[in-house]
């Protein structure tokens, strides 16, 4: 349906999006996965057309975006990162002002509204002004302004950024609906792993301009295939203990997390007496031990060596 | 279009600190200056001036003199009784004689040489710069002012005011004149009802003048001139006011959320460019209307002056309007909304600075007065002092014409410099 080709943007002499290809099929979820900075806004802004690529180009069933982009504003709604509303006037005086624009006939506009309006849970909201509303309640109504003209592809933006876990659930709960029930593609940008991994059936990681990784959760899981995951909880941590587990062959990371430590090493190699070794030269207690499945957080890690939250 | 018409008009309604502001602030300002200033204007500004003012009498008064007095005796409408009574109080105080012995009073002579010549001279004169100004008392002046005012003749004569160009020292010289034009009339309109005259008692007016083309002109006064500045300049404000609004628009993203429909570019152009000429009209008519309710500054004028105020106020919204879909241009080319707004903020202080509403221009050098006259606040500010003076129409059309003319290069530059999608910085 929609697929980006040899994608790239530079700003001056900095390249911030270089070579991305994505595919998207009609009715799919998929996620677009990386830290602050990776490319992903940039991706999203030349998809929309709201950026004019450097090199490469964005294809609509087949047809360039680019030399036509009136053909991809009609069936795409994009809700941003950012609260782009006008923050003076009411949560319905938006949804009009932007259901005007995107020319939904007028006939349809007011049923329009109110059916956006309940599908976020804010009908009986519709008349107070948005700069009082709540963050997740303005994340709500920045969604509601990309689906008053019904779009057949949704592209989300980080749209859960800094907002309550009970706005950020409704919202997650939204957007499987619209894929599910009504077959709206949607492209879903997030550094946040676990709601990639709960929306979305592929996922594209993006770091440094390019994607690093594409797949299905098992797919990109299988990265990790030749290696375990241990999670070492300890009473105490130093940095001499860290640098000699890191130091032992077959382990390829070692991540610091709250109460202990994670361990990334080659399958089936057995670390522990090593382990139990070191923590006695430190006088270190382990305190609880277990092998863990691999996450998509994981293969980032794997990937690019850092977490997203980077 | 009317979809961001209405948007525009709404935010700037729900700002109501921004409607306060536009509203009251001038009407204020021209109360509290208006207050303030009067007494400056009344003061004797006279002193440091040294103007010459050529004199042209065509009139032959003695002649004058005696057919009036002819006709008074003659005449059945004057009871006798008061006959020579008014023959007398004529005598006493000739008009042409009254006009020269005024303009050489001692009260005028320390800044005002009067010399006394032909057309020709005057026009010369006036041409090399060796006069400020000339006054022409025509034929049959004297026969014709008696005739008006005692035996209710129309009265076709009128005292004619040259000058090659309008100045702070040619308008108090033709303030003076007009001061006391007015006054002789009203004591020959007493002396007519049967009063005395008492012509010593000549006051000048206050506040400045223009060109004066007969004795039915007006004299502006201080509120007037305030109130006709500080409406041309906030107006000018209000351009920039708008065009700031698409710097917020560019930051809260909004605007790129407005990039992502089909609609085309310059329908969020013209909507913020009419918005401009709304909130424009609105913002000048109330403070005339205000000014006028409150400090009475156009007491007594008449519905075609109201009408040519109205009219050039729509004239010069267009404008602002132009001027502000210039400057939503320059701002959704700049990066950083502050600097947009700085560069607004020196292009309406450079306007309203020469073209006078800040400072008088007569203190400007020549050619950045020519430029003013080019400003659409400098030229409306300009026309509106004509035609608080003068209510002759055909004062009002070149001004209005020039105003359309730069509406419409505004538009054309505004069109140019509009960024292309993806151009938006």
């Amino acid at each position: 349906m929609i697929e980006t080709i040899q994608l790239s943007k530079a700003f001056k002499e900095r390249t911030v999006v270089e070579d991305v290809d994505l595919y998207l099929d009609k009715g799919e979820s998929v996620g677009l996965l990386g830290p602050n900075g990776a490319g992903k806004s940039t991706t999203i802004s030349m998809i929309s057309s709201l950026l004019k690529p450097t090199s490469g180009d964005v294809k609509l069933d087949g047809k360039s975006v680019i030399s036509d982009p009136g053909n991809i504003r009609k069936v795409l709604g994009v809700v941003p990162q950012e609260i782009a509303l006008y923050q003076e006037l009411t949560a319905y005086e938006n949804l009009k002002f932007f259901g005007r624009i995107y020319r939904v006939p007028k006939g349809q506009l007011e049923s329009r509204i109110q059916e956006t309006l309940e599908l976020v849970g804010l009908k009986d909201r519709q008349k107070d002004i948005i700069k009082t509303f709540s963050g997740g309640m303005k994340r709500r109504i920045n969604i509601a302004s990309a689906l008053l003209h019904n779009p057949k592809i949704l592209i989300l933006d980080e749209p859960t950024v800094g907002i309550d876990p009970q706005s950020r659930n409704y919202i997650l709960d939204m957007i499987r609906q619209l894929n599910e029930s009504n077959g709206t593609t949607v492209l879903y940008t997030s550094h946040y792993m676990e709601e990639v991994e709960q929306l979305c059936n592929r996922v594209y990681i993006m770091d440094h301009g390019k994607v690093i990784a594409s797949g299905s959760h098992s797919e990109l899981l299988s990265i990790l295939s030749n290696e375990d995951t241990m999670k070492v909880q300890l009473n105490q941590m130093n940095e001499d203990f860290i640098k000699a587990i890191q130091d032992i062959d077959v382990v390829r990371q070692v991540e610091e997390t709250g109460d202990g430590i994670k361990i990334i090493a080659k399958k089936s190699a057995n670390i522990i007496s090593s382990l139990v070794k070191f923590a006695d030269q430190q006088n270190i207690q382990i305190l609880n031990f277990q092998m863990e499945n691999p996450s998509l957080e994981d293969v980032f890690l794997h990937l690019t060596g850092r977490t997203l939250r980077d | 279009m009317l979809t961001f018409l209405i948007k525009d008009l709404l935010l700037f309604w729900r700002d109501r600190k921004e409607v306060v502001t536009v509203i009251l602030l001038p009407l204020l300002l021209v109360v509290v200056l208006s207050v303030s200033m009067s007494g400056l204007f009344d003061e004797d500004q006279s002193e440091n001036f040294d103007l010459s003012l050529g004199l042209v009498i065509e009139d032959d008064q003695d002649e004058a003199m005696e057919e009036f007095e002819a006709s008074v005796t003659q005449s059945e409408q004057i009871p006798d009784d008061m006959k020579p009574e008014l023959i007398r109080t004529i005598q006493e105080a000739p008009p042409v004689e009254m006009i020269t012995e005024y303009l050489t009073s001692p009260e005028l002579e320390h800044w005002l040489t009067v010399q006394t010549m032909s057309r020709s001279e005057v026009d010369q004169g006036i041409e090399s710069g060796n006069l400020d100004a000339g006054l022409i008392i025509p034929e049959n002046y004297t026969a014709q002012l008696l005739k008006s005012i005692h035996f209710d003749e129309e009265n076709k004569t009128e005292l004619s005011f040259i000058a090659e160009k309008t100045s702070f020292e040619v308008d108090m010289v033709h303030n003076v004149i007009q001061g006391f034009l007015e006054q002789m009339n009203l004591q020959y309109a007493i002396s007519a009802s049967g009063s005395e005259i008492n012509a010593s008692e000549i006051q000048r007016p206050e506040g400045a003048t223009e060109m004066m083309a007969d004795n039915s002109s007006f004299t502006i006064s201080i509120d007037q001139y305030f109130t006709i500045s500080m409406g041309a300049l906030f107006v000018l404000f209000m351009a920039s006011t708008v065009a700031t609004r698409t710097g917020i628009e560019k930051r809260e993203h909004t605007f790129n959320r407005i990039a992502l429909t089909n609609t085309p570019a310059f329908h969020f152009l013209f909507g913020k460019t009419f918005a401009t000429f709304i909130l424009s009209w609105m913002q000048i008519v109330l403070i005339f209307i205000g000014s006028h309710a409150i400090l009475g500054v156009f007491s007594g004028r008449s519905l075609t002056f109201w009408m040519g105020l109205i009219f050039m106020a729509s004239i010069y919204s267009f404008a602002i309007a132009g001027l502000s879909s210039i400057l939503t241009s320059i701002s959704l080319r700049l990066k950083n909304p502050d600097t947009a707004n700085g560069i607004f903020m020196a292009i309406i202080i450079f306007c309203g600075t020469i073209g006078g509403n800040f400072i008088p221009i007569y203190i400007l050098p020549n050619w950045l007065q020519e430029i003013g006259e080019w400003t659409p606040n400098g030229l409306t500010l300009a026309v509106l002092m004509e035609w608080l003076q003068v209510e002759d129409l055909s004062i009002l059309w070149m001004p209005a014409l020039s105003l359309l003319s730069l509406t419409l290069i505004a538009f054309i530059v505004c069109l140019l410099l509009y960024p292309k999608r993806g151009e938006i910085s």
